[in-house]
């Protein structure tokens, strides 16, 4: 067991995976002889040569695109996005093909890949590097889109995207790269996709978030909890699908639900959950679905990019506004 | 100044559009099973093709893109290819597709709304259409990294337009193949029409090849009218790529003599004196031309072809107009390995409302 | 004095070697001045001046090594502290440049400590279903009304209480809920118009005549071996948990317009008291799950809260059966009528003293009239009959 940050554990995955099935190439740009710009993939490509661990011309269509045609020949590319805000070249390929192939060829072909990106903000990083935008990916069918949010769900996370056969989005919330250390086994073990992971029981309120959020979201919780307030913290984890029984039977329990998120609010991620919980939980709930969010506006540059995102104090407030229901 | 790189094009025919070959043919010219094989293959490309739109025309058939005057390029380059090779076509390429163990029902069902039609029986690893174009290149380089990657002897084909060249993920697919010396092939089909706009307004360069000397791979220019031309050279392209020499950019010049797809209507954008000029050095009448000077031809040959085509198309035709649709169920087949347990729910709304097209619209 | 310290020379390097000065104590040097070569682990970086000024004291010699971040040099006064790059500075206190925070952008903050917890995996539990079910308006309406939604009868298709549910419940409750209006007396050759809880009986009763097919049932419970001679009330309880186990039909409600009949486990008897005020109907809940010890206990409690006037609309609401002592002062049988959609109430009459046929003779026995009205829409006579009979059996029971 070493204790390990969550880039640590991120890199300790995709080892044991190069190791273990010689199909696993890892592609994008500066992730061979400089490790990544975040280090993700730091001795890689020492340890498992050139033609494992390659580094790419500039192009993120081009990333995209070749490992879907990688993947479909039966490989497993593990495709680095250097910031979530150069994934969009990558929107043509991933939703017209690598979330399709499987279903337009009736599964002849198919697409075994991981696309990586750090997303979010909060490193005080020049415009475009910190936006939140899962829910472009969450909305298409055929793709997954999963987030850790701890060293442990990280390792465990990326081993089981890495090996599931269809295509998978990894978000990573790079303010929280090295925040934190935990103790993590590299045992290649993987954590189950699909599921949400309960990180603080509960009774009086259910607080669904994801992401560098749930920092922010348990610190409101414990602040809480010395007034009484007793939340119940549900990581999503995998953003889609998303694990919606988990949630209602929590929602069940407590009859009230907050959602917090760092993306912006509109036909965020967020959304679903509420119209879900809406549709299928509406006779649990005391009263109405609340999210914390992101503003709907253009992530501001860096001064003011801890004003965009949800704050502990606005998290909490919001649970405390729900405690009035019921 | 001085001159620090330099490039040049070349273009290489063999059988001219009267079907008098140059003093150069290659061996397979000289095969004359080959030759006729080529022949029947394009001609039974025709044929289909003329059903299909027939087929749309009259309401048993979605929106179909027509091959005709391609056949040349499309059936050459496929019979240049190993069997364990991949294709990567755009979405008109019927004549290679059938080369390579596609069936016409399989392309009919595809154009008639069936996902079947892409589930190929015969070539397994080859890519289904591709819409979104120019995708297609970067999953041919992706495939070459494969077999790269594995040290296989197998190369990847990918297949594109005039219009294209134009796209982004051409160029970058050419680009990554370039730098890593991929074993692919790019196929450009030249047939001076994206839709209504013509090749001069595409693109500020001379050649279509030309456009390999950005991604410093070698380009050539052929005759896509030419099937020997083209076979020898995407041969000779294939063998570069499984030599470890990297990829081939080759740029095969026709023309499109039908619509761009039966939705589409080309008399609207280009002059009939044009086409007609073209019908004249298309492809099947040079090689007719050819095999008749050979002496392996005539009339009453002819004749049983185009019969013998004939029934193969229609028998095609009825396999796929027998072919029932998918259960409504079906749309959720293959949505990830095993379906989703929130899809089961959504899978159960549309059985409730079975095969009625979902009821009534609007 | 201004101190500069040795930056972090970019990639989080934890420190480097003096290798050539370029400037002595003393000098008068320029900002971006060549000023200092340093050799990291990677290479040999010129670091030039950050401000101008002179240069006051050298903290380390060629050939030693600094940690990053610590301090280099002095520039005595004069030195204006150059605009340094903007502190990538978090706004997290915890949060500190540490080690390898590589990023090519921004900064990635580290420091933040060691995760314990560990997460429990979701993975789609059933949902038990156990818990009350109602919208929030519904909920919102029944605090309002000071309703315990426990108390109210979901008929709602997905098992939750309705907001006429909840209306409903109240209107019961509201009829009989309303303060205890002094018994009106009406004056001779005046009409007055029904109120409170008269108005309530009226429309009631009316009801009851209009959609019950009530048939009463006649029999007398002989009650002379009883050791406690005064235990009425709760003797006639018990009584009833015991004809509602043998015959459990009639303990529950009956939905005339679904047809439906919905049996209850739970036994809550409302009992029929009349007072100064009128009549009320304070429930006693769960009776059979209680010993009789404590039914007589809630008989005295109900007693004391009639006296108290503290009966309260929640106590009176939402009973499976009634019982009806109506035989205070006279009245040997009856026929009385249920509330629906209850299905059945057992009324007693007047304690009596009969002449008994008994083996060998005639016998002077104290008897419990009792008269059982039932819902023949729903109930049959035998079921009846066998509530009667198990009624019967328990009173006649010495204790």
């Amino acid at each position: 067991m070493a204790e390990v940050s969550l880039i640590d554990a991120l890199t300790m995955a995709m080892s044991w995976e190069l190791e273990h099935d010689p199909d696993v190439v890892i592609l994008g740009e500066d992730v061979g002889v400089n490790g990544g710009v975040f280090r993700a993939t730091a001795g890689l490509q020492n340890k498992f040569g050139e033609d494992r661990v390659m580094d790419t011309p500039l192009a993120e269509g081009m990333i995209a695109g070749v490992s879907i045609g990688m993947a479909a020949q039966g490989m497993r590319p593990i495709a680095e996005i250097q910031f979530m805000g150069f994934i969009y070249p990558t929107v043509d390929q991933i939703i017209n093909h690598a979330g399709r192939i499987r279903n337009r060829t009736r599964g002849r072909l198919t697409c075994p890949m991981v696309l990586r990106a750090p997303y979010g903000g909060g490193i005080h990083a020049p415009e475009h590097h910190s936006e939140s935008t899962e829910a472009i990916f969450s909305h298409m069918p055929g793709v997954r889109v999963v987030i850790p949010s701890s060293p442990a769900r990280a390792y465990g996370l990326l081993l089981a995207a890495i090996r599931d056969p269809d295509p998978v989005v990894f978000l990573e919330p790079k303010r929280i790269y090295r925040l934190h250390k935990q103790n993590v086994e590299d045992n290649g073990k993987a954590l189950p996709l699909d599921v949400c992971y309960i990180l603080r029981e509960g009774t009086d309120v259910t607080v669904v978030t994801w992401g560098a959020m749930t920092f922010e979201t348990i610190k409101a919780v414990d602040q809480l909890a010395k007034k009484g307030i007793s939340c119940e913290v549900i990581d999503l984890a995998t953003i889609s699908p998303i694990d919606y029984e988990t949630i209602l039977e929590s929602v069940e329990k407590t009859g009230r639900l907050v959602i917090a998120h760092e993306a912006a609010r509109s036909c965020g991620v967020g959304a679903e959950i509420a119209a879900i919980v809406a549709e299928k939980g509406m006779y649990d709930l005391k009263g109405p679905i609340r999210r914390v969010t992101g503003y709907d506006v253009i992530m501001p540059l860096f001064r003011r990019e801890m004003d965009y995102m949800p704050s502990v104090m606005k998290v909490a407030d919001v649970i405390q506004e729900s405690m009035q229901d019921g | 100044m001085e001159t620090i790189a330099d490039f040049e094009i070349k273009y290489s025919q063999f059988l001219d559009p009267q079907g008098k070959p140059s003093k150069d043919m290659p061996a397979l010219a000289k095969d004359t099973d080959e030759l006729l094989d080529m022949y029947r293959q394009m001609t039974e490309t025709r044929i289909f093709d003329a059903k299909a739109i027939n087929l749309q025309r009259t309401g048993k058939l979605g929106t179909y893109a027509s091959c005709l005057g391609h056949e040349a390029t499309h059936v050459g380059l496929a019979l240049a290819m190993q069997e364990s090779d991949v294709l990567a076509p755009s979405y008109r390429e019927y004549g290679a597709m059938f080369a390579r163990g596609v069936t016409m029902a399989e392309i009919l069902l595809y154009w008639g709304g069936d996902e079947r039609g892409s589930d190929f029986a015969g070539p397994r690893n080859d890519f289904p259409f591709c819409v979104p174009i120019a995708t297609q290149c970067l999953h041919a380089a992706g495939a070459a990294m494969s077999f790269q990657h594995r040290g296989e002897k197998r190369c990847a084909v990918s297949i594109n337009g005039d219009g294209g060249t134009s796209e982004g993920a051409f160029y970058e697919a050419m680009n990554i193949a370039g730098a890593r010396s991929l074993p692919v092939v790019f196929m450009i089909v030249n047939n001076k029409w994206a839709i209504s706009v013509p090749i001069e307004m595409q693109t500020a360069t001379e050649t279509l090849a030309q456009k390999a000397v950005a991604a410093g791979i070698p380009g050539i220019q052929v005759d896509g009218n030419d099937i020997v031309a083209v076979r020898h050279w995407v041969g000779k392209a294939l063998e570069r790529g499984r030599r470890g020499e990297g990829p081939t950019l080759i740029e095969a010049v026709t023309y499109r003599l039908s619509d761009h797809t039966t939705a589409d209507d080309s008399s609207r954008y280009r002059k009939k004196d044009e086409v007609e000029v073209a019908w004249k050095v298309e492809p099947l009448i040079r090689m007719r031309s050819y095999l008749t000077d050979l002496g392996i031809w005539d009339d009453d040959k002819e004749q049983a072809l185009l019969e013998s085509s004939a029934a193969k198309v229609d028998e095609a035709v009825q396999t796929y107009l027998n072919t029932p649709k998918a259960p409504v169920e079906s749309m959720f087949d293959y949505m990830y390995e095993e379906l989703p347990e929130f899809l089961e729910e959504q899978r159960d709304h549309a059985m409730k409302y079975g095969d009625t097209n979902g009821g009534d619209h609007g | 004095m201004t101190t500069f310290n040795l930056p972090d020379l970019g990639e989080g390097l934890p420190e480097a070697e003096i290798v050539t000065w370029h400037i002595k104590e003393g000098d008068t040097i320029k900002t971006d001045q060549p000023m200092v070569s340093v050799e990291t682990a990677k290479a040999v970086v010129e670091v030039p001046s950050p401000h101008s000024g002179i240069v006051a004291k050298l903290y380390a010699q060629e050939g030693d090594i600094v940690a990053t971040g610590a301090a280099l040099i002095d520039f005595s006064d004069g030195a204006a502290a150059a605009a340094a790059p903007p502190p990538a500075q978090s706004d997290e206190p915890e949060a500190q440049q540490d080690d390898d925070a590589a990023t090519v952008v921004g900064n990635v903050p580290t420091g933040g400590g060691l995760i314990e917890e560990t997460a429990i995996v979701g993975g789609g539990r059933r949902r038990k279903q156990t818990r009350v079910k109602a919208t929030p308006s519904v909920r919102t309406e029944a605090k309002r009304l000071g309703i315990d939604l426990k108390d109210v009868q979901p008929t709602g298709r997905n098992g939750q209480i309705t907001s006429s549910d909840l209306a409903k419940f109240a209107g019961s409750a509201k009829s009989t809920a309303r303060p205890p209006a002094s018994r009106e007396g009406m004056a001779p050759g005046r009409t007055d118009s029904l109120r409170g809880p008269r108005r309530a009986m009226a429309q009631s009763m009316s009801r009851t005549r209009d959609e019950v097919a009530a048939c009463t049932i006649f029999d007398d419970a002989d009650i002379n071996e009883w050791i406690n001679k005064r235990d009425f009330t709760a003797r006639m309880l018990r009584a009833m948990v015991a004809g509602s186990t043998a015959a459990p039909g009639l303990n529950g409600f009956f939905d005339a317009e679904r047809l439906s009949h919905q049996i209850e486990s739970r036994v809550d008897i409302a009992m029929a008291v009349d007072t100064e005020d009128g009549l009320i109907v304070p429930v006693i809940r769960n009776v059979e799950e209680k010993s009789l010890d404590e039914i007589r206990a809630a008989v005295a409690d109900i007693k004391q809260a009639t006296i108290s006037r503290t009966v309260s609309p929640q106590d009176m609401v939402n009973y499976t059966i009634t019982l009806s002592n109506f035989g205070m002062l006279a009245g040997r049988y009856a026929t009385p009528l249920m509330v629906p959609p209850t299905i059945a109430i057992l009324g007693s009459g007047k304690l009596q003293h009969d002449v008994v046929a008994v083996m060998g003779g005639i016998e002077v026995h104290r008897r419990i009239p009792l008269s059982l009205t039932f819902d023949h829409r729903c109930v049959t006579g035998g079921d009846a009959c066998r509530f009667l009979a198990a009624v019967i059996k328990d009173l006649e029971k010495p204790e």
